[in-house]
């Protein structure tokens, strides 16, 4: 790749995109206009809120005692509201007809008041039930007795409560209903004072004290935590933003407009034209989101001011956004630039804007939630780890914020290299670049699956088959009842195994491949492989074990999954060995590697790379092990299965180093913390853990791991058989390399004499 | 200075199943000659010369351009050859000098020469009326002119022009023939697809006739009209595709 290239065509795709019209408006006229014409309407929108007079019916107010008032001149009383003003946006209307007691014959005033609110008439209705006056006077007179007889019957003695009729529906009624709650209130605490005041009591006696508060946050630091939720998604949302557009318009725009063929047959390689391409739709997110930013801060600034306990963020909480705009745009810009390139039309490409929204909108909000905290767990997540550690920063935990941010900063370089690979191998993809739109037909489709079936399965069943498997697994755990005994567990496994993991893969290789050998490695190894392979399970027992203790700490298993996997512990110690051998280690080995080292391994070979076929394969064997500490390390020994399949082009290698595995991990578990001290082998091997069970000691550990990696190099020099993918994939970076070697023979063309 | 053998090239449909745009074809183009590829529209002419600039890659075969192969040595290819097609448009929002400039640049031309070089190329043209016009905004004409530009800017030894004339008038078609048989004299080696038998006979010094993906009938043109007794060259072209739909047993199409 020469940095000349990439220069070029960063700056042609930047002075294409400051001539659309339509990407300048979308990056630079609407951050610029949207804020300020926010700002404007909800000012407008909360001073009509506030000087909206709203119509109330009144019903049953005839006889109300005249201290203290509560209307006066047709009006609620000003010592109620405060300011005439106040008093003038709730416009009364006295019933005329009084509210009769239940069983009169004349309408029910009550049913009136509703029907009237609900056509929209009145926005609210205050209703006095009947003899509301007279019941409220009784009360007020039997508290004034009590308080002048010591020993004078309790009061028992209740007042109806007067009722707002509103409809939630509408928003003036609400308005009507919050300003009539406001003023009955007020008016039921003066009658409340009035009556201590008659009855010789102070009025403190009732509220004796106020709460006080006081706030220990830095003045530049006060309204952190809304600013800390609210910036973060606002960042990456406007990030993502910014990058779709001119992503679609440099990829599937080009492709509609026939120009990137032209660009393609020029001498610009592939990783060149991503990374200029890649550049320049970076540089116009991060210029979204800065217009974004500053022009939210003007008029927020503008706006906000007169809301008391919001400050303008830190100015280091600025900085901090600053510096993960970059990452964060890179990433968002790659991932749209690979899905761009994969669109047919821009019109296409808009629809991959949902996709991509819907799997970024929850990696976004998930940290909005006030429980989700940045710890080691959470910085390992893309994106969530960003927010997070962003959110720390401004809310001025800067040490927790500096503890973290490494592991950020390596998780996001990691997502964003993978994508740049991901958008450089969607530009090697001839089927993505002339890709030719179909008419769906499913019976077609179908006959053309069982008869134009390969030897080996396709990527694209590989990774269905996953998906299947991922999918009945789901369900069927959620199903399922909680395990009671040895037999319910031996019954749940035999299902889990049989049913929803080899099943699939066996169907699935029958129906979607020619050669069931091929596609489930049902091959004879070279014959040191299969001790070897035992070899190795032992050699990384310590260290497995010592990494699902890190993983345990790293990630503690939740309070509600503990007591099950207790029971289950308990359970496997009682149990006959030779059952859970067959059961947990022998059945899984078998079922497991059919399916994910046989046929999904398989289908991902046509990839054109082994290590991208091991990785896929590991990651639907990790995400099958439902939990996710279970997860993770399934994920690092499915890498090293996928490798053995590969390098010994068999699958019974992997067999054996599964069943070894697993069957090695239940005898551990017979180990208890009580019988190290009576072993003395034990003592030098293993230390006991205080919460049960045992932990290899590290030099063993270390021990081990180095065993395993000379077994692992053993494994690497065997001839591993490659797909024919992978063959025209090498022989490629073959040729790549002579001619970097051949250096240009340039005397051929006429411009050699110009340089 | 290109050899292509037993050059395949296959997809997968959901319609027609593995079609075969490319059924085995073979043939050399040498320097100081144009090379035909005539055929209908469908028969794999686009494919072919795809292939040649590195932008499909072959089901199997062999093509070297330049000494280059395509597959494991694009790169080198791409900088030795001149691609021109219905499918390589203009920039719409390039002025034609902008680029032509461009593609210059990329080529590594040093900018002063590049300056040169354009100016006298411009000229030879006649394409200043288009030099600060936005493609969106050029004719057909024009922007034929900017594409031919685009091609030949970096003075490669190898330009392929496929169906470069589709769509355009009289008067423009007729300019870039000539320009096309300049590029000729001046040494290269050219590959020129078309359907249009007029723009064979005038150019080409050798002719492949490919049809479904196979060569019919490949040689000078005056080889061909010996050999088929036919001294039409339209008439020589149906004759040979007709024969061949009825040994294949197609429905007559024609």
């Amino acid at each position: 790749m020469t940095f000349r290239n990439v220069r070029l065509i960063l700056g042609r795709e930047i002075r294409d995109q400051l001539r659309d019209r339509r990407t300048l408006f979308m990056i630079a006229v609407l951050p610029i206009l949207l804020y300020p014409l926010l700002g404007v309407s909800l000012l407008q929108v909360s001073q009509f809120m506030q000087e909206q007079a709203t119509r109330v019916l009144v019903v049953g107010a005839g006889g109300l005692a005249a201290r203290p008032p509560l209307f006066e001149n047709g009006q609620f009383s000003l010592r109620l509201c405060g300011d005439p003003g106040a008093a003038r946006l709730l416009e009364l209307h006295f019933a005329t007809q009084e509210p009769t007691s239940p069983g009169a014959a004349t309408t029910d005033p009550r049913a009136e008041a509703d029907a009237k609110v609900a056509a929209g008439r009145y926005e609210a209705a205050l209703y006095f039930p009947p003899d509301f006056a007279r019941r409220l006077e009784s009360f007020r007179a039997a508290v004034r007795r009590q308080a002048h007889v010591d020993a004078g019957p309790a009061l028992r003695l209740e007042v109806p409560s007067p009722e707002i009729i509103h409809s939630t529906a509408n928003e003036k009624s609400e308005l009507a209903f919050a300003r009539l709650t406001g003023l009955l209130q007020r008016w039921s605490e003066q009658i409340g004072e009035d009556n201590l005041a008659q009855s010789g009591v102070p009025k403190l006696a009732a509220r004796p004290f106020m709460v006080g508060s006081a706030d220990v946050a830095d003045v530049s630091h006060r309204g952190a935590s809304l600013w800390a939720r609210i910036l973060p998604v606002l960042l990456l949302l406007w990030a993502l933003t910014g990058a779709f557009y001119p992503a679609i318009d440099l990829c599937a725009g080009e492709k509609e407009r026939g120009t990137l063929e032209t660009l393609l047959c020029s001498p610009a390689e592939r990783t060149e034209i991503v990374v200029g391409k890649l550049l320049a739709i970076m540089l116009f997110s991060i210029i979204t989101v800065l217009l974004n930013l500053l022009s939210m801060g003007i008029t927020g600034w503008m706006v906000m001011a007169q809301m008391p306990g919001l400050g303008l963020p830190p100015p280091a909480a600025i900085a901090a956004l600053a510096v993960a705009l970059v990452p964060m745009s890179a990433l968002f810009s790659t991932l749209c630039l690979a899905l761009a390139a994969f669109a047919r039309s821009t019109k296409e490409g808009q629809y991959y804007l949902m996709l991509l929204l819907c799997v970024a909108l929850p990696l976004v909000v998930l940290p909005m939630s006030p429980s989700v905290d940045l710890n080691l767990g959470n910085s390992l997540i893309p994106v969530t780890g960003v927010v997070l550690l962003l959110r720390s920063v401004l809310e001025g935990n800067y040490w927790q914020a500096f503890q973290f941010s490494p592991v950020v900063i390596m998780v996001t370089v990691i997502a964003c290299v993978l994508s740049i690979r991901w958008a450089v191998e969607q530009f090697n993809r001839e089927t993505v670049l002339f890709r030719a739109s179909e008419r769906l037909d499913v019976g077609l489709w179908l006959r053309r699956l069982w008869s134009q079936r390969r030897p080996t399965p396709t990527v694209a069943a590989a990774a269905c088959c996953g998906t299947l498997i991922l999918m009945v697994h789901f369900f069927v755990s959620i199903s399922g009842s909680p395990i009671g005994g040895m037999d319910d567990f031996i019954r749940t496994v035999l299902t889990s195994q049989l049913a929803v993991i080899a099943a699939p893969a066996l169907l699935l290789t029958l129906l979607l491949s020619r050669s069931l050998r091929q596609t489930l490695l049902l091959k004879r190894p070279p014959w040191l492989a299969v001790p070897a392979a035992a070899l190795l399970a032992i050699a990384l027992h310590p260290a497995s074990n010592v990494l699902q203790s890190l993983v345990r700490q790293l990630y503690p298993i939740s309070d509600s999954v503990r007591p099950a996997l207790e029971r289950m512990q308990e359970m496997f110690c009682q149990a006959d060995f030779a059952t859970l051998v067959l059961v947990i280690a022998i059945l899984p080995a078998l079922c497991e590697e059919l399916a994910f080292r046989g046929f999904i391994l398989s289908g991902f070979r046509h990839l054109g790379h082994k290590w991208r076929a091991i990785i896929f394969s590991a990651l639907f064997f990790g995400l099958t092990h439902g939990v996710l500490q279970q997860s993770l390390l399934a994920c690092l020994l499915g890498t090293i299965l996928g490798f053995l399949a590969v390098q010994s082009g068999s699958i019974l290698p992997g067999i054996v180093f599964h069943v070894v595995h697993n069957a090695l991990a239940l005898a551990s578990t017979r180990i208890t913390p009580e019988m190290v001290p009576d072993v003395p082998a034990l003592r030098t091997l293993v230390t006991p853990l205080d919460g049960g069970g045992c932990l290899f000691a590290w030099p063993v550990a270390l021990a081990g791991g180095l065993a395993a990696t000379l077994l692992l190099v053993w494994f690497a020099r065997l001839r591993a058989p490659l797909s024919a993918e992978e063959e025209l994939a090498a022989a490629i970076r073959h040729g790549q390399r002579q001619a970097a070697t051949l250096v240009p023979q340039e005397a051929a063309c006429g411009f050699a004499g110009d340089r | 200075m290109i050899h292509v053998r037993d050059l395949t090239k296959s997809y997968r449909d959901l319609r027609r199943g593995q079609f075969v745009a490319l059924g085995g074809i073979s043939f050399d183009a040498r320097p100081g000659t144009v090379y035909g590829l005539l055929g209908p529209n469908g028969a794999g002419k686009t494919t072919a010369l795809r292939i040649l600039s590195t932008v499909l890659q072959p089901t199997s075969g062999t093509v070297t351009v330049n000494g280059y192969d395509v597959v494991t040595q694009a790169a080198q290819v791409r900088r030795h050859i001149g691609f021109m097609s219905a499918n390589t448009a203009v920039y719409d929002r390039m002025t034609g000098w902008e680029m032509v400039e461009y593609f210059g640049r990329l080529y590594g031309i040093p900018r002063p020469a590049l300056r040169d070089r354009m100016a006298a190329m411009f000229n030879r043209l006649k394409m200043n009326d288009c030099r600060d016009v936005l493609g969106a905004k050029m004719s057909t004409g024009m922007k034929q002119k900017v594409s031919v530009a685009r091609a030949v800017i970096h003075d490669p030894p190898v330009l392929i022009f496929d169906e470069a004339t589709a769509g355009l008038d009289v008067l423009v078609a007729r300019a870039l023939l000539n320009t096309v048989a300049e590029l000729r004299d001046q040494g290269k080696c050219i590959v020129f697809s078309t359907h249009i038998m007029r723009e064979a006979e005038k150019l080409c010094d050798r002719v492949a006739i490919v049809h479904r993906g196979q060569i019919l009938a490949e040689g000078t043109l005056e080889e061909l009209r010996e050999r088929h007794h036919q001294r039409d060259l339209e008439e020589l072209f149906f004759q040979l595709i007709s024969q061949h739909e009825a040994a294949c047993g197609f429905a007559a199409v024609l």
